[in-house]
């Protein structure tokens, strides 16, 4: 144990570079992954992010307007109680529309517990005394922006025009309209003008406690304390988090993949870097052996001594997530991610011990070759064997230059290092190809919509207005290219026991545009398209048909192609409205899908349309795709960067290995006439020679792969195999341009440095 | 058996401390087969330093691997203590070196990355020694063999005849009950070949039992006895003889001259 630990720190010592660049290695996968985690998890749960940076409460209940809340905070576990606020149910009055609120009135100055992030405009404050601050996702539902005037009426009294100063994201409730009522934030003065009568008003009380595990114990303590009688209504951190819980398919799959793709390129990494490791000590080792070191302690030695650089990356990884989780992601689009908060310790710990066992398990196979070193090896060095191969022959005597063809030779006589440095830049090539296929696939999803079956940019609903007047407004709008009518119909199964989410957009002789990824659109009454995720539920395949019912009328659909669909988790039917009225179920277009003409923004047409409509028409953008997966981008180009770090780190590896096993041959080719420069020359092409080949299999493989596997991945999510696109040629060009440069850098210095080593330094034992 | 951490019996004069039987090693390899070492019969006895001598190619060095277990042998048996060890796992024979047979090579076979002291320590820690005995032990024999002030030195810093003391030093660390050296003064010029031969017959006239595989004739001299191996085979096993008293050498120089 002790002689172990001697000789692990005595390598570590001796060779410090290659120590370093195992950890950074380590270190920049933990924290990309970290990273990843972070935002796949505060995307997908972005209460946990709101709930950390508003300092809420776990606990909340409406009392009957005047309990005694005092002896709340005395219940064991309460850190806080934050109010009450009195709050009142209200309305939101836009023309015939009328949206539930809760008026919840606070003072200017912002709660240290219980706070709102403001996302918008300010906080309130009393300059301004009809000023409201309106929930984030209720101001979106509603259109409101900060600086609109809206009518608010409450139940019973008069109605009060108000001014929006500020829209805020909490963690007291879940989003609108999922949760209702819509929550506006008032002045104490404004919620007395708007619902005069005290009665009508309720007290909101806040309880954040110490241990989130006491939730339900602590909420059942203070109804009994406060009486059931006084609390109205009580609702828990997990109620919460629950309805904000939002599945982001696409942005999942792309960050699952992206995780897996730095995990198992670490696991490459080090196994790669380790072989290296282990080939260049075997010197060592053998004598290690003669010394009385047993096989299983040189491979506890070796993987002990991987372990701990692992746990160093690890721990550096994590420390770097932590500090750069909130200056990397805090920019990002609320509407990506809500709030930024690290991960929990449980998570973090999980990651690192995930890593750490693939460090292990990377190291095995390298410290298991490194236990079976022969100790004789220390005293008998015999060359590998290897003649002058036919090619090399031929070579030479067509005056190739000798220095390269002797230097190409040594790199494949020895097969093992070969296939080392061979197949790890490879994987790490393919890796990077992998990547710049995302990358492609993402810069495509951004810039032809249409192609992941986002076709059109704006929807567009009667509102205020009749169908018949919408619809004169949105087929004779210049800035719109095409209009399909579309209905949201619910479908139930012949089976009896499912529904579905159909759609009808367009019609038969004009099909909404989807993307199709196999087969065709519909084009007559009675066909449809289907979604990868709905084929799988009901184990349907394109040409097949399937019998429902819609409204009580049964249809049969010969399903006719499949389509790409992020959206409604990926279990869509679609068809044309014709196949309804002939079916005998019509229903009237409930909302239009428009596809714009080249070069209009979606703003300017949803402006437009507002402004013919004066306002009364609901038109909406569809979801746009750059926002949602930028933050992918920006992670993709982090595991890129990990990854030329890998490959850089191969390469190094497989640079010592080369130059080890070739300088012996160098000193006789030298001591047989070769210039310092042939030396060079055949030393870097020893190394390149080998890397090239390497970045060729890599790059070629990643072309291959790339497309297949998003396409895969979308398979398996239920958007469905099609949106996988190659990387672009720049993208390749610039990979494999950088690629061979490392290499020629990697190879060119230590070659440089053996090429004027003295001749007997060189052939000394 | 040996090999596990039970020490070696103590020793008992006149038996045989290491002894092989019709000991053979056959390498198969491209150029075909090689017979390396064919039958061979030999003892060395407690305290004995033998040398083993012959020309290139004669199976010296490989018999040398075979007794360290550096090599398994195709057939025969290997004796230590009275104990056969021929057949012995991999880690067992590791644990056997690390107790009882110490090694010099040609070519030293320092750990490169490991300074002087570490190199030394090394045997005595991994043999179960407290980081002080290793210390004090370590100290003990490299002011022993004039290396006390190299103790942090790299071995790449040092010349040939200090790598091989260092060698010697940590080969002896362990106090193994043989001492198997492969031409230590193979790669040495004169005067360190001179100073490692010295520290030898010191260790010798200690009590250290020593395999000493060598083909210059001025290191088997040192022998007890020296055994001569041609093709593989014992040519000649033969006691060296006392030298000569100093006076009679002189009169015969003398009578032949004069």
């Amino acid at each position: 144990m002790r002689a172990g630990v001697r000789w692990i720190r005595a390598d570590l010592r001796a060779r410090p570079g290659q120590a370093l660049v195992v950890t950074l290695v380590i270190a920049g996968v933990v924290t990309a992954l970290l990273l990843s985690a972070t935002v796949l998890e505060g995307a997908t749960n972005p209460w946990r992010g709101l709930f950390a940076q508003t300092r809420g409460a776990q606990i909340w209940m409406h009392l009957a307007r005047g309990t005694d809340v005092r002896q709340l905070a005395s219940i064991g576990g309460v850190t806080d109680v934050v109010g009450p606020y009195t709050t009142t149910a209200a309305t939101l009055l836009q023309g015939p529309t009328q949206s539930p609120i809760e008026l919840r009135a606070m003072t200017p100055a912002m709660p240290d517990v219980g706070r709102l992030l403001i996302r918008q405009g300010s906080w309130l404050n009393r300059a301004a005394p009809n000023g409201v601050v309106l929930e984030a996702s209720f101001a979106q539902a509603v259109n409101a922006t900060v600086g609109a005037s809206l009518v608010i009426g409450g139940i019973d009294g008069p109605s009060a025009r108000v001014r929006v100063v500020g829209i805020a994201d909490t963690s007291d409730q879940g989003f609108y309209p999922d949760q209702t009522p819509g929550l506006v934030w008032v002045l104490p003065t404004l919620l007395r003008q708007v619902e005069p009568i005290t009665r009508h008003t309720d007290e909101l009380v806040g309880l954040r406690i110490s241990d989130p595990a006491d939730t339900s114990f602590v909420a059942q303590q203070a109804v009994a304390q406060l009486g059931g009688g006084d609390v109205r209504e009580m609702s828990t951190w997990t109620q919460v988090e629950q309805s904000m819980a939002r599945g982001d398919l696409l942005l999942g799959l792309l960050l699952a993949l992206f995780g897996l793709v730095a995990l198992g390129a670490a696991v490459l990494a080090i196994a790669c870097v380790t072989g290296g490791r282990v080939l260049v000590q075997l010197q060592d080792l053998a004598t290690l052996k003669t010394l009385g070191f047993t096989p299983a302690q040189i491979m506890g030695m070796v993987v002990a001594e991987h372990a701990a650089l692992g746990l160093a990356g690890t721990a550096v990884g994590t420390v770097a997530a932590r500090e750069l989780t909130i200056p990397l992601l805090h920019g990002l689009p609320a509407a990506v991610l809500p709030a930024v908060a690290p991960l929990p310790g449980a998570w973090v710990i999980l990651l690192g011990c995930g890593i750490e066992l693939g460090v292990v398990l990377a190291v095995a196979v390298p410290g298991w070759r490194a236990g079976r070193v022969q100790p004789v090896v220390a005293v008998r060095r015999s060359p590998p064997a290897g003649r002058l191969s036919r090619l090399a022959s031929a070579a030479l005597l067509c005056r190739f230059p000798p220095a390269v063809v002797l230097g190409a030779r040594a790199a494949f006589i020895r097969r093992l290092p070969a296939a080392l440095a061979v197949g790890g830049l490879a994987v790490s090539m393919t890796l990077i190809m992998i990547g710049l296929g995302f990358v492609s696939t993402l810069d495509d999803v951004q810039q032809h919509p249409a192609d992941i079956g986002l076709a059109a940019a704006l929807t567009v609903g009667p509102g205020e207005l009749n169908p018949a007047q919408a619809s004169r407004i949105v087929y004779s709008d210049r800035d719109i290219a095409t209009v399909y009518p579309c209905v949201s119909v619910s479908a139930l199964l012949a089976a009896g026991t499912t529904t579905i989410t159909t759609l009808a957009m367009g019609t038969s002789a004009r099909p909404y545009p989807f993307h199709v990824a196999q087969g065709r659109l519909y084009h007559a009454p009675g066909e449809a398209v289907a979604s990868q995720g709905l084929l799988d539920v009901l184990h349907l395949r394109v040409g097949e048909l399937v019998p429902m019912q819609i409204n009580g009328v049964p249809v049969i659909f010969r399903i006719v192609g499949r389509i790409i669909e992020p959206e409604y988790d990926g279990q869509v039917l679609a068809y044309g409205l014709d196949t309804l009225s002939q079916a005998g179920a019509a229903m009237p277009p409930v909302y239009y899908s428009l596809v714009l003409r080249g070069g209009i923004a979606p703003s300017v047409a949803r402006a437009h349309l507002l402004a013919r409509s004066s306002d009364r028409l609901d038109v909406a953008e569809a979801v746009d795709p750059a926002s949602q997966l930028g933050i992918v981008q920006v992670m993709l180009n982090g595991v890129l960067g990990v990854l030329g770090l890998i490959g850089l780190s191969i390469l190094l590896t497989a640079s010592a290995v080369g130059l080890r096993d070739y300088l012996r041959d160098v000193g006789a080719l030298r001591a047989m006439g070769l210039t310092p420069l042939q030396v060079m020359t055949s030393l870097v092409t020893s190394t390149t020679v080998l890397a090239l080949i390497g970045v060729a299999v890599g790059a070629l493989a990643g072309l291959v792969l790339s497309s297949r596997l998003v396409n895969a991945g979308a398979q398996a999510y239920g958007i469905g195999a099609g949106i996988g696109r190659p990387p672009s040629a720049a993208a390749i060009a610039i990979a494999v341009g950088a690629a061979a440069a490392a290499v020629a850098a990697a190879a060119i210095l230590p070659a440089c440095r053996a090429a004027r080593m003295p001749i007997a330094a060189v052939l000394g034992p | 058996m040996i090999g596990n951490t039970r020490p070696l019996a103590a020793p008992v004069a006149g038996t045989a401390l290491l002894r092989t039987t019709r000991l053979t090693k056959i390498f198969h390899g491209d150029g075909g087969t090689v017979h390396a070492i064919r039958g061979v019969d030999l003892s060395v006895a407690r305290g004995e330093f033998v040398a083993v001598t012959g020309p290139s190619g004669s199976g010296k060095s490989t018999l040398l691997h075979l007794i360290g277990g550096l090599e398994p042998p195709t057939s025969g048996e290997i004796w230590l203590d009275d104990h056969r060890i021929d057949g012995l796992s991999q880690a067992r024979w590791a644990v056997l070196r690390r107790r009882h047979i110490g090694f010099v090579f040609q070519f030293f076979n320092l750990v490169s990355n490991m300074t002087v002291a570490d190199n030394v320590e090394l045997p005595a820690l991994m043999s179960g020694a407290s980081r002080r005995q290793a210390k004090a032990r370590r100290e003990e024999l490299l002011a022993e063999l004039g290396l006390a002030g190299k103790t942090r030195a790299a071995p790449g810093r040092l010349s040939g005849g200090e790598q091989q003391r260092v060698a010697l030093a940590r080969a002896l660390a362990n106090r193994p009950s043989i001492l198997l050296a492969d031409e230590p003064t193979g790669n040495l010029d004169s005067s360190n070949s001179a100073d490692v031969l010295r520290l030898l017959g010191r260790v010798h006239d200690q009590g250290q039992a020593i395999l000493l595989v060598t083909h210059e004739a001025r290191a088997a001299c040192l022998a007890d006895r020296v055994i001569n191996l041609f093709d593989g085979m014992v040519a000649d096993d033969a006691a060296v003889l006392p030298p000569p008293r100093s006076s009679l050498a002189a009169a015969g120089v003398v009578r032949l001259t004069g």
